[in-house]
């Protein structure tokens, strides 16, 4: 028997989020239709839990906030401020997708010799509890295309994974921070063994994940052979119909490109950042007034090419998960997998 | 006639005009790869047109595509409705748009499946240079009976009515909601087909007018800025709220600038009837009572 796989059943998940918040600030997804959003659970709203939907937002706001106060200067004494640090955080219900979003945004914001000190200290304190897809939540999904999967455990401290008859999830606590969620629901009393026989694999009782809907074929030398695509006719075709919003940016688990300004606030001089898109005209433009990116081709060019491309050149993994947010949500029909699938026939 | 009979008549016209060059390209709609959501797409060769689409979910606003520059070369062609035609005499009147450069196909439309269809009193394009069919006034779906236009929730302002039903404090808390779910990814905006602006206030921050800071302050700035800015030139298509990623019902404000408009005036007032009507914020008279100076 696998110490670190357990059973816990579906109608103690609110004991579950509850047992975590003495230890945690507590997400989980929560609220109807288009408010389905990673919400603070507390003792009285825990029950709220959704289990069949996922976000439109993605959890990357817990590590990457829309907007953060990096420091903040009084005026008259010229004493610096810090904000405070928010302390040991578990989002409960992140899908597979998300979780190796995350994966990716540690690359950026981790690795190469550059740690981005408000990234790091969230990460640390961020303990991930992945629900694998026991239905597939949207139409666009196609994470299975792009090296992950409906039950993929990159990035998970937990991964949750349905049972047979839907009564139950098996966990798997797969990192430390997933044992110390375990001795916590353990202590409460909700782990159970699973019957499983790890020794012959028999009777494992997690269900096989669904296919997602969209299912693509990604090319192996994907990323060389688009990135040498760069003055192909296509990115005018591609974006011919964008409208140059910044939809898919800000729905995306991977993007992560920010803007840094100053603001006076009260007495109070505050340098902060927040998201920015490179698909904005005002992203790119120098400060003499030149734009390297003047109209939508060459900004979409470079959306793709960052997930497709130069980020597989730096870090040795495409930036897009496949989530198919930006693909359902883009008000002009804009497909990322169509692109990629483009990409490989080059 | 059935929408595949139009689809097919479409296709037909858009392959003759492209064959015979009257125009160098058609705007029209695609499906994509998911049922029930049509893209803009543009045609070029007379064999592409069986691309092009007519169905109850060919719902994005053509005209927004004819403000961008690249149109300053050649003759485009257009698949236009009422909307698209409203838009195209808005833009029309903001010098935003030569009349000479456009060939505008009319399409009659018989109402899509989106509620901001609903109350649509323009099914038959205000101006074109061809009609490919006549408007079918027996047709189901789209437009308001004068029955409907008096039920509640489902007039010519049925988001802007909701809203104007609730109390005062209640009203404050419905805009703080959407204002904090704004993500503030300027859909709204550049969907909008009266938003021509060769360089928008927020693109320019360095000016101060906008904080780029994403919260429900700063994002109030934008919609209450949006909602007079455009509010008296909006056509009421709904395409701000059909491509807004966090459904929020901002569709609403405008409509309400437009029905404070009808009130204050005593009159009607609808934008894009024509190429040539002043909007009412942006015009002056020199007879003005000017009581408030």
């Amino acid at each position: 028997m696998d110490k670190n796989t357990k059973l816990i059943q579906k109608t103690a998940l609110p004991d579950a989020l509850a047992a975590l918040l003495p230890d945690y600030r507590v997400f989980a997804p929560a609220g109807e239709n288009e408010r389905l959003a990673f919400t603070r659970i507390d003792a009285q709203n825990a029950f709220a839990l959704c289990l069949s939907g996922t976000p439109l937002m993605p959890p990357k706001e817990l590590l990457f906030p829309r907007s953060e106060t990096l420091y903040g200067t009084d005026i008259k004494t010229g004493d610096v401020s810090l904000p405070q640090t928010a302390g040991p955080t578990a989002v409960f219900g992140v899908r597979p997708c998300d979780a190796h979003g995350i994966a990716n945004l540690d690359c950026a914001f981790l690795e190469k010799g550059y740690v981005d000190s408000a990234y790091a200290a969230r990460r640390e304190a961020l303990t991930l509890i992945v629900l694998a897809c026991a239905q597939i939540p949207y139409e666009t999904c196609f994470c299975d295309s792009m090296g992950g999967g409906p039950a993929g455990s990159e990035g998970a401290d937990v991964l949750l994974t349905e049972t047979e008859d839907g009564s139950a999830l098996v966990a798997a606590f797969l990192t430390g921070k997933g044992r110390a969620v375990k001795a916590l629901w353990a202590a409460a009393g909700l782990l159970s063994d699973t019957g499983a026989d790890a020794t012959t694999k028999s009777a494992n009782p997690a269900k096989a994940p669904p296919p997602c809907n969209l299912r693509i074929s990604k090319d192996k030398g994907l990323a060389a052979k688009i990135a040498a695509a760069f003055d192909d006719p296509m990115w005018a075709r591609f974006s011919e119909a964008c409208l140059g919003c910044g939809t898919c940016s800000f729905v995306c688990p991977t993007c992560y490109c920010f803007d840094l300004d100053s603001e006076n606030r009260g007495g109070t001089a505050e340098e902060f950042r927040c998201w920015d898109c490179c698909m904005f005209s005002d992203y790119s433009r120098m400060a003499g007034g030149h734009n390297p990116r003047p109209t939508k081709k060459e900004r979409l060019r470079n959306r793709y090419l960052h997930k497709l491309a130069y980020f597989d050149e730096r870090y040795g993994r495409t930036l897009c998960v496949g989530c198919g947010r930006c693909i359902g949500k883009c008000p002009a029909g804009l497909d990322i997998a169509a692109v990629i699938e483009w990409g490989g026939t080059l | 006639m059935t929408n595949g009979q139009k689809q097919q008549l479409i296709r037909d016209r858009a392959a003759a005009l492209l064959a015979d060059g009257a125009v160098s390209c058609i705007v029209g709609w695609r499906q994509t790869r998911f049922a029930g959501k049509t893209a803009v797409c543009f045609v070029r060769a007379p064999e592409d047109a069986t691309l092009l689409v007519w169905n109850e979910y060919t719902i994005p606003l053509t005209a927004k595509y004819l403000a961008d520059e690249r149109w300053t070369g050649g003759k485009a062609g257009i698949l236009a409705r009422g909307c698209d035609s409203k838009a195209i005499n808005r833009l029309l009147r903001d010098n935003q748009l030569e009349r000479e450069k456009l060939y505008i196909v009319g399409l009659p439309c018989e109402g899509k499946a989106d509620e901001r269809c609903r109350p649509c009193r323009q099914k038959t394009p205000l101006v074109y240079d061809e009609l490919l069919w006549e408007e079918d006034s027996a047709a189901d779906g789209g437009g308001t009976s004068a029955a409907d236009a008096d039920a509640p929730g489902r007039g010519r302002f049925f988001r802007a009515d909701e809203v104007s039903a609730l109390g005062i404090d209640a009203r404050y808390d419905y805009w703080e909601d959407v204002y904090a779910r704004c993500i503030r990814c300027y859909a709204c905006r550049n969907a909008c087909p009266v938003c021509s602006c060769r360089e928008c206030y927020v693109d320019m921050h360095r000016a101060g007018f906008q904080s780029k800071r994403q919260n429900a302050a700063d994002n109030r700035v934008f919609g209450v800025t949006r909602a007079f800015h455009v509010g008296d030139r909006c056509i009421e298509c709904g395409e701000c709220e059909r491509v807004c990623p966090m459904g929020l019902p901002i569709l609403g404000q405008t409509q309400k600038v437009i029905q404070t408009a009808e009130a204050l005036a005593g009159a009607p007032y609808e934008a894009g009837l024509n190429a040539e009507d002043e909007n009412f914020l942006g015009k002056f008279d020199l007879d003005d009572k000017d009581a408030f100076m």
